[in-house]
């Protein structure tokens, strides 16, 4: 599988670390307008390095493109590769509006080419862990759920992730990972509720919202860009049954402290990590990679990553609007 | 020393078990009488520890007594109140204060006409980490208060509290009202507008067991309650109060039964937290017999216990209208 990465910042070299290190997979090519982070991408692949993706276009054998953009440059790029015929693996969300993403899914479709979108939470080892348990009768039938997500305020490229016109705010960005596996979990959503504050010096945002399920089941999710604590999740999902938790500040398996500590880790965007042999990102890639090559269904649709965003979106008008809003009609 | 004389009406809401012994450790303080229609179930409190037992609340309050204590079933909270004042007994009552608006307005009002002090039983204003949370918002260690998201979870009680006619409500009046006056207390601001779910989700029961709870304060911070009674059978304590506070300069978090020993009990079996911090029931009657001794206001005013059962109240209309629910400004 010849692949590219096209963005080299937090998540570019998130996955050029991963698919450097992947049996059967070639990095060709890695694009970034700043050639810098191109290089290093580069050196860590041993691709070609470009700074536009049109150079990178010409590549005869390329296959496969992971884009990771900042979120509004997902669409033109996606209906870009799209035409040219190469599948696609793009960072989540899929786009800021249902609009744009259901396009992006057109566009694939029309040119037969397969694009998925990479929500990492299902490939999480604790998520996947409580999906698995929620749904073989350990808790009964999941009635409930909390969802927490907190990190601190994100550092994009010429700081993207403050503009919401690009990033869409703390609820697009970050929470749609809980939105996503709020919606695996309980199916379709009847009507959403949020609030929403937000702050300059210091930047921060942070989000309350509850979506309530057509099958009556309740999940709240709280997000906080500029939590000034670690980097933290955590969750409940209760049942009739039982219930199953997780707090991220609970599970070190490992805990070096060391005498003159450095200061403080400075990631650009906080990511959660756990010794494992494998992040989750790299097992989502080769699940999406192995779906390219056996023609498979992915463990995350990009019907479910254009249903998250139109819940993140809904979620956003009722903080607008101060009411609930309703999910009208059916999924697409 | 003059005793402060206090009498109990109903042990309906086992609460007043545990305030009776607060009572009880005080040697200021002397238990005049037990009332409560079924003998039975205070016999261990009442006649077992030498407390006269009265089968007719009225012949209590003909007693020479300072105040009661009021954990009936929730229905009978204004009715009883109302008579305990109009005998001129300072009155504690437990939670949710009342059922109605109007009603618990009238609880206030007769109290304040008869010269008698309105108490709502709100103890989790005496965990100590929430009195210490309270000391540090208001030093301005986490700045402004911009959001909270709290919990209040349990266990189905059954028994009347599922009985709507006497209860007036599942969890979601249960459950509301404690995380919500504290609520009231960090914030100094009045909850304003409110946005509820109300299901009955874990139990095979017609009353609500599960919700959530939004509310939009007068101030403009924004919250969020899960008041369900959604712990199971083998989850290791009956249920939680916590609450988080995203202020401008920091984040506060009380997990109010943290302070816990992990029990793994083959003789229980199950996994169990044996809590071993302050007890807050303790706290509460200690403030509301001080304050009946020395003269001084009640620290939780009828006010507050009718400022946040109302929005449990508004909670249920919410719910069933799938709207917000505007509160109106009070006096
Ligand atoms: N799944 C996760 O856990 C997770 C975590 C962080 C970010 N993300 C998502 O990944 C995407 C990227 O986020 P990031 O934090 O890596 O952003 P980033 O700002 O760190 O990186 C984006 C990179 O794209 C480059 N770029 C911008 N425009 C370009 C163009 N026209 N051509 C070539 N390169 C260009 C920038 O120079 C930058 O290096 C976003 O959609 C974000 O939401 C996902």
């Amino acid at each position: 599988m010849n692949i590219a990465i096209l963005g080299c910042g937090t998540m570019g070299m998130a996955y050029a670390h991963n698919l450097a290190k992947m049996p059967g997979v070639t990095v060709t090519g890695v694009v970034d307008l700043n050639a810098e982070r191109a290089e290093q991408a580069a050196a860590l692949t041993g691709a070609k390095a470009y700074t536009d993706v049109d150079s990178l276009l010409e590549q005869k054998d390329l296959e496969t493109v992971a884009v990771c953009l900042p979120t509004y440059l997902h669409k033109p790029f996606v209906l870009k590769l799209a035409e040219k015929g190469l599948h696609v693996i793009c960072e989540k969300p899929a786009a800021l509006t249902l609009e744009d993403a259901q396009e992006m899914k057109a566009a694939c479709e029309k040119h037969g080419v397969r694009l998925f979108i990479g929500h990492v939470v299902r490939f999480f080892p604790n998520y996947q862990d409580a999906y698995r348990k929620a749904h073989s009768g350990h808790i009964g039938t999941p009635k409930m759920a909390h969802f927490k997500r907190y990190g601190s305020y994100p550092q994009g490229m010429d700081l993207w992730y403050n503009d919401p016109g690009k990033s869409g705010g703390v609820i697009m960005d970050l929470m749609i990972h809980d939105i996503d596996f709020a919606c695996w979990l309980f199916g379709e959503v009847e009507s959403v509720y949020a609030s929403i504050v937000k702050r300059a010096e210091p930047e921060m945002e942070y989000a309350q919202l509850t979506l309530h399920f057509k099958n009556s089941s309740i999940a709240s999710l709280t997000g906080y860009w500029g939590y000034p604590g670690p980097f933290t999740t955590q969750f409940e999902i209760s049942g009739d049954q039982g219930i199953i938790r997780f707090d991220s500040n609970q599970v070190q398996s490992l805990d070096i402290k060391r005498v003159s500590a450095e200061a403080g880790d400075g990631a650009a965007v906080q990511v959660p990590a756990s010794p494992s042999l494998h992040d989750p990102y790299y097992k989502e890639v080769l699940h999406f990679i192995e779906c390219i090559r056996d023609g498979s269904e992915p463990l995350v649709s990009i019907k479910d990553a254009c249903y998250a965003v139109q819940i993140a979106q809904a979620a956003e008008q009722s903080a607008q609007t101060g009411q609930p809003v309703t999910i009208g009609g059916t999924v697409l | 020393m003059k005793k402060v004389k206090v009498g109990f009406i109903s042990f309906a809401h086992m609460h007043a078990a545990s305030y009776l012994l607060g009572m009880l450790k005080r040697d200021d303080v002397e238990v005049v009488g037990i009332a409560d229609e079924d003998a039975e179930r205070v016999r261990p409190y009442s006649v077992d520890r030498g407390i006269r037992y009265y089968a007719d609340y009225n012949e209590l309050l003909a007693e020479e007594l300072d105040a009661v204590v009021i954990c009936s079933e929730n229905s009978r909270h204004a009715e009883i109140t109302k008579h305990a004042a109009a005998a001129g007994k300072h009155v504690l009552c437990e939670k949710p204060l009342g059922l109605s608006e109007s009603e618990m307005l009238e609880m206030i009002q007769v109290c304040k006409d008869n010269g008698v002090q309105l108490m709502t039983a709100f103890p989790c204003r005496y965990i100590t980490s929430v009195r210490q949370a309270k000391e540090a918002i208001d030093a301005g260690q986490i700045g402004d208060i911009l959001a909270m998201k709290g919990t209040n979870r349990g266990s189905m009680p059954g028994g009347w509290f599922i009985e709507r006619e006497k209860s007036g409500g599942g969890a979601v009046l249960d459950h509301t009202v404690h995380v919500m006056d504290l609520m009231h207390w960090f914030t100094g601001s009045k909850a304003e507008e409110v946005y509820a779910h109300a299901e009955t989700l874990f139990n095979d029961t017609e009353i609500d067991d599960a919700g959530m709870v939004h509310v939009k304060f007068a101030n403009g911070v924004v919250a969020v309650l899960d008041p369900s009674w959604s712990r199971n059978r083998t989850f290791p304590t009956w249920g939680d109060v916590t609450l988080e506070i995203i202020g401008t300069k920091g984040v506060l978090n009380i997990d109010s039964f943290a302070q816990k020993n992990d029990v793994y009990s083959d003789v229980t079996g199950k996994a169990a937290w044996s809590f071993w911090g302050d007890d807050m029931d303790e706290g509460l009657v200690n403030s509301f017999v001080e304050s009946i001794r020395d003269g001084k206001p009640v620290e939780i005013t009828g006010e507050d216990g009718y400022y946040s059962a109302r929005v449990a109240i508004a909670a249920y209309e919410s719910a069933s209208t799938k709207r917000t629910v505007q509160l109106k400004a009070q006096g």
